[in-house]
């Protein structure tokens, strides 16, 4: 309980939960908030005639204005939030289940083994998530055309269509509905994760109680989850809340720039992108074009990081706030140095 | 063997390792496509879209081993990479070896730039924040730290565009203007380089280099405010834990001035960590290169990236560019690293004796 109260004395992390919970309660009664098209369901609906190409400020019917096609603003910015609460979290998780369960067992094992594990791991952090996500769909699309389906990728709005003749095999639909940029950003932001808990794990494996725990007989994979596994849970736990916000961030910056990702917000962005920094453009005439996405996507990743330094303080005592990485856990080439130097 | 050439050489064999592992995981994921689609990767010029016949296509699969099994395809592919023959891309109608190192000065250049502003300033604005903190120059840090951390590089480079191109017209997206960009085409400009800055400064042009530095502003400001943040930030934490350290109080003691203390004592001690995380994040900073030059209209390597998803799916472009892109990083490491193990008193104090 002593935490909790930590955690509910500074109004920064009550600041974080409110927005959190905003976004959440966003995210979950979009719906009743702003009802979709009864005829075209999703993220996105036109209000008026569809050939209007010019930006129309606020009004009843769309509270904060529309985009060229009179798209409405305040809809997409509502169905955003679910968007973005899903897909923040499902990278996080992710890469939090995918590293610390790789650090946990690379670090139990131990040994040249270990070393060996984590230099694999390693390697996952020189990859460019970008790239990967390009790559990911260019192979989603030669797959489907190699079966036989049509696969289309518009830069613009909509992303990726997939169409087939026939009925395709289960499988290839299942594949083909999952969103490259997620896998790609889980499979290159895991590293981190596993190196924090890996090096938790190192020192962890010598105290005595899990030297006790193995010598009662304790098999490995009881060891891990019992014993290694709840304690070095908690730095992990603290990047995961940070990794919200920025995979989020990132999905909505792959999205604008039209290299895929599904992010509704980054979508309303590049929709209007000529009436903000076009021909006779302004930030200012046109503010429901940009402020409004502008402040979710900031406040969406504000709040999170809000959360991550609150869980930080509550989980690791004496760990400074406001620190993004932790440097001082195990630096990449510290060790080596020191070995060369011996 | 000086203890510095070791280093390099063990950094050298690491970054091979990634290599290999990284590649191993890319063809892993071709490998999930039939053999007729993993067959479109060897098409050469000329001979893909509808005049592939089946035949071809067998012949194809025959003579590249794409029915054996992983390990001996991935042999084979990796072979033809270090051969150079990283295959055609049909949308951008060009080897996509060639047109990637072609589009590389202009990447390096906007990288170079970046990492030129953002390090030095980030390392000495986080150990002035964390030298006094709590006061005047810690909290104006803090608050642009945190403006640099939470405002989306993507967003921010809006708000230039609108600001210094829309509006004040003081700088522009693209590499250089139109009439500047035909001066370095004649003959009477020669390139050494390939970086638009360093070549005109060689032949004597200023005004062409002016152009240049006007047009490197703005996606060098987008990419540095971000990282700079991060690596302030860090530089800040650091420096908090180290100024209670007994060698500084030690330094303090015997009268060392504050001034001298800061910047020699205490800076060679976060120097190293600063670097280590600068080089951690050299893939996230990559990442923000690409999408820099995607929003600023520079034809850097990027290009091939965008190329690649304007029309029919086009693997080689992916494939080439992201083996590529890894290359550039792990080479970005590898600078940060030598100039982190340069830069701690440990390996260089041996380099010297030696």
């Amino acid at each position: 309980m002593r935490r909790w109260r930590i955690f509910f004395s500074h109004w920064e992390n009550w600041l974080g939960l409110i927005l959190v919970l905003a976004f959440l309660s966003g995210a979950v009664f979009a719906p009743i908030i702003s009802p979709p098209d009864q005829k075209n369901p999703g993220p996105f609906k036109q209000v008026g005639r569809t050939s209007d190409f010019v930006p129309h400020p606020p009004t009843e019917k769309a509270i904060l204005g529309t985009l060229p096609g009179q798209y409405d603003v305040f809809h997409t910015l509502v169905w955003g939030m679910r968007d973005a609460i899903q897909f923040g979290l499902l990278v996080a998780i992710g890469s939090f289940l995918v590293g610390v369960f790789f650090g946990s067992v690379s670090g139990y094992a131990g040994g040249l083994l270990n070393s060996l594990m984590m230099r694999i791991a390693d390697a996952f952090l020189t990859f460019p998530p970008l790239a990967g996500v390009v790559f990911l769909q260019q192979l989603v699309g030669i797959s489907i055309t190699a079966l036989g389906g049509i696969y289309y990728f518009n830069t613009q709005v909509a992303g990726r269509t997939i169409s087939f003749q026939n009925t395709p095999p289960t499988l290839v639909t299942f594949v083909s509905r999952i969103d490259p940029l997620l896998i790609s950003l889980i499979l290159f932001s895991w590293v981190p994760y596993a190196r924090l808990v890996n090096s938790i794990v190192l020192s962890l494996k010598r105290t005595d109680f899990v030297q006790a725990a193995r010598a009662l007989g304790g098999n490995p994979s009881w060891v891990i989850r019992h014993h290694l596994i709840p304690n070095s849970i908690s730095p992990a736990i603290v990047l995961g809340a940070r990794d919200v916000g920025s995979a989020v961030i990132l999905q909505a910056t792959i999205t604008f720039i039209g290299l895929g990702g599904a992010s509704p917000w980054g979508a309303l962005l590049s929709m209007g992108r000529n009436f903000m920094i076009g021909p006779g453009g302004s930030l200012l005439t046109h503010w429901w074009v940009f402020l409004p996405v502008t402040l979710a996507v900031v406040l969406f990743g504000v709040s999170w990081n809000l959360i991550g330094d609150g869980l930080n303080d509550i989980l690791m005592p004496g760990s400074q706030t406001n620190v993004r990485f932790r440097p001082t856990s195990t630096p990449l080439a510290e060790p080596d140095a020191q070995q060369a130097l011996a | 063997m000086p203890p510095l050439l070791q280093f390099v050489i063990r950094r050298i064999f690491y970054a091979i390792v990634s290599l290999i592992v990284i590649t191993m995981v890319l063809y892993a994921g071709v490998m999930l496509t039939p053999p007729e689609a993993r067959a479109q990767l060897y098409i050469p010029r000329g001979k893909g879209g509808d005049r592939a016949s089946e035949n071809y296509m067998q012949s194809l699969i025959q003579d590249h081993h794409l029915d054996d099994p992983y390990l001996v395809q991935f042999g084979y592919w990796a072979k033809s990479l270090l051969e150079g023959n990283w295959g055609y891309s049909p949308t951008l109608r060009e080897d996509v070896l060639p047109s990637l190192l072609r589009r590389t000065p202009i990447t390096l250049e906007l990288a170079l730039y970046s990492l030129l502003l953002l390090v030095p300033i980030g390392i000495a604005s986080g150990l002035m924040a964390g030298w006094k903190p709590r006061q005047g120059f810690d909290n104006t840090f803090r608050s642009l730290a945190f403006f640099g951390t939470t405002m989306p590089p993507f967003i921010f480079s809006f708000i230039l565009l609108s600001v210094f191109y829309v509006n004040l017209d003081w700088f522009a997206p693209g590499r250089l203007t139109y009439s500047v960009s035909l001066e370095i085409t004649k003959d009477t400009f020669h390139n050494f380089t390939g970086l638009v800055t360093l070549d005109s400064l060689m032949n004597g042009r200023l005004d062409v280099f002016w152009d240049a530095l006007k047009h490197l502003v703005m996606p060098v400001l987008t990419l540095s405010m971000y990282h700079w943040a991060t690596l302030g930030r860090i530089t800040r934490a650091t420096i908090l834990a180290e100024r209670g350290k007994e060698h500084i109080v030690a330094a303090k003691a015997r009268g060392i001035s504050e001034r001298r203390l800061m910047w020699h004592y205490a800076l060679r001690s976060v120097l190293t960590s600063s670097l280590t995380s600068v080089a951690l994040s050299a893939a996230a900073i990559m990442t923000g290169v690409f999408v820099v030059e995607v929003i600023f209209n520079l034809n850097g390597i990027s290009e091939v990236l965008v190329a690649s998803m304007s029309a029919a799916p086009d693997a080689t472009a992916a494939l080439g560019f992201s083996v590529y892109s890894v290359i550039l990083v792990i080479m970005l490491m590898l600078i940060l690293d030598i100039a982190q193990a340069i830069a701690d008193p440990r390996v260089r104090d041996e380099v010297l004796k030696t």
